[in-house]
């Protein structure tokens, strides 16, 4: 994966990671709204968490407050890609 | 043995519903018409990764279409024998017309028996810590290849609350969840979702079975598996299983719900690993107990589903436990072991069979036991083909490889199918 990463990443990471299907337009549209609202577990958000610093061989640490929702989620993976980069 | 009689302690348990996933059909109507044709469908191992080891012939299930069947969640983050399951349960819920009551949560549970696990699932992400390292492990590994995983995603997916249990004591276990599911239902649960699935199939899973000295390594798919005949040479494994739902018989009345068969009597004995002799005393003491809570005597017995596990002094500790226990009775009642078909499915293969003793009672017929045509015993197995008989009481036996023994006794509903 290069550049930033978008919703459509996301989208496809949750579907193949954690069998969760949802459109990437309804994650911009409702980028505030917890992973929960959108049928993802904690586990399947581990799962799409680990496989972010896999690709992008990073760490995605911090408060559990920045994985909450895909917009947090997203700000935080793109604020530490480009401090990386 | 629980020693209480189920009728006298006034809850009942019947089944209403069943479900079955099977390497001779899927959905009950296919099952049974295999079972009726006596159709062996016993071949080649050809599942990924499994064709280059020393075990050849398998029943496994073709054409079963998980991500048709279940959400795609489930596909992902479960191993294939909870897939199984889930679709075997669909169809008995289906069968049974029967969901969970969001006003009481409590009042269905779950109960299923495993002895294989998610070994597929665990599997793959073993090679990914050893070939990738630790990062790159799923977080599902933490459940999905547990034994316990389908009762608990069962219990998650159907929002069924009540008691929930899973019994690993290898094959005797697919019979021992009837048990524990009707002591669920004495004790006031509604209904219970109970049963048995595996996938052993995989290449993890059957390199554990190669330590099974009665695991059959024979290559022809019609030698492979013949129990109680002088060819015997261990048995076949095979995949899949069945979902049974067993109501208390008021609850099912209560709701209209046609009920199926009775659960009538369960009894179970442990006696050890080693030495298939000792699975005389303990089986024929699991099958008077059984009759015994059942209140049914040696003569009322109408049929057998064996156990049949194809290795010789098994077979002969066989066929001497139902003569210790059913005395005359043991030469002249039909005896039938359908599974020498499809395989034995280790916990889930009595669930087969007991999902071909209540389609038997129903329908007043004994399948055969393919591939056999004659018992090199005193007992009048059902060979050649299927057999038309009034019945109104089976009884079906499992042994488990680590000693356990189990027998369960199912009435018909009605009265006579004449």
């Amino acid at each position: 994966m290069n550049g930033p990463m978008t919703y459509e990443d996301l989208a496809s990471l949750m579907k193949s990671r954690a069998g969760t299907p949802v459109e990437p337009a309804d994650l911009a549209s409702r980028s505030a709204s917890p992973f929960g609202d959108f049928g993802l577990d904690s586990l399947g958000l581990l799962g799409v968490i680990s496989e972010l610093e896999n690709r992008y061989g990073c760490s995605i640490d911090g408060e559990p407050e920045a994985h909450k929702s895909p917009g947090a989620l997203l700000a935080l993976v793109n604020d530490r890609v480009s401090a990386g980069a | 043995m629980s020693g209480r009689k189920t009728a006298a302690a006034g809850r009942p348990a019947v089944v209403t519903g069943l479900g079955v996933v099977a390497p001779n059909g899927i959905g009950t109507e296919t099952f049974w018409k295999a079972l009726l044709r006596g159709e062996a469908v016993l071949g080649p191992v050809s599942r990924e990764g499994c064709t280059d080891l020393p075990l050849r012939v398998a029943g496994e299930v073709h054409g079963f279409d998980a991500d048709a069947l279940i959400e795609s969640r489930y596909v992902v983050q479960t191993d294939r024998f909870t897939h199984f399951a889930m679709a075997a349960a669909d169809l008995a819920l289906e069968d049974a017309r029967l969901r969970a009551d969001p006003e009481k949560p409590y009042a269905i549970g779950v109960a299923t028996a495993a002895g294989s696990g998610g070994g597929e699932f665990g599997q793959g992400e073993l090679q990914r810590l050893w070939g990738e390292g630790p990062q790159f492990v799923g977080p599902y590994q933490s459940i999905a290849w547990f034994y316990a995983a389908s009762t608990g995603q069962l219990s998650i997916r159907g929002g069924f609350r009540g008691p929930c249990a899973v019994l690993v004591n290898d094959e005797a276990g697919g019979l021992d969840v009837f048990g524990h599911a009707c002591r669920s239902i004495r004790q006031g649960t509604d209904a219970v979702l109970t049963g048995a699935t595996e996938a052993p199939l995989a290449p993890y899973s059957m390199v554990c079975q190669l330590g099974y000295p009665e695991l059959s390594l024979a290559e022809d798919p019609e030698r492979a598996y013949l129990p109680f005949t002088r060819d015997a040479c261990g048995f076949s494994p095979a995949e899949g299983g069945a979902m049974f739902t067993l109501e208390a018989e008021h609850v099912a009345r209560d709701r209209g719900a046609p009920i199926r068969a009775v659960v009538a009597g369960h009894a179970a004995t442990f006696t050890g690993t080693g030495d298939w002799e000792l699975s005389r005393p303990g089986l024929a003491r699991a099958i008077q107990g059984a009759l015994e809570e059942a209140d049914c005597a040696p003569d009322e017995v109408d049929a057998v589903f064996a156990d049949a596990l194809g290795v010789p002094a098994a077979d002969r500790a066989e066929a001497l436990a139902l003569g210790d226990a059913l005395g005359r009775r043991a030469a002249e009642v039909p005896v039938t072991a359908p599974k020498t078909g499809f395989g034995r499915a280790y916990s889930a293969a009595s669930t087969l069979d007991v999902a071909a003793a209540v389609l038997a009672l129903e329908h007043g017929v004994i399948p055969a036991t393919p591939n056999i045509t004659e018992a090199h015993h005193d007992l009048d197995l059902v060979t050649g083909s299927a057999r038309s008989s009034p019945m109104r009481t089976v009884l079906v036996l499992s042994r488990g490889l680590m000693g356990h023994n189990s027998a369960l006794v199912l009435r018909r509903a009605g009265g006579y199918r004449l």
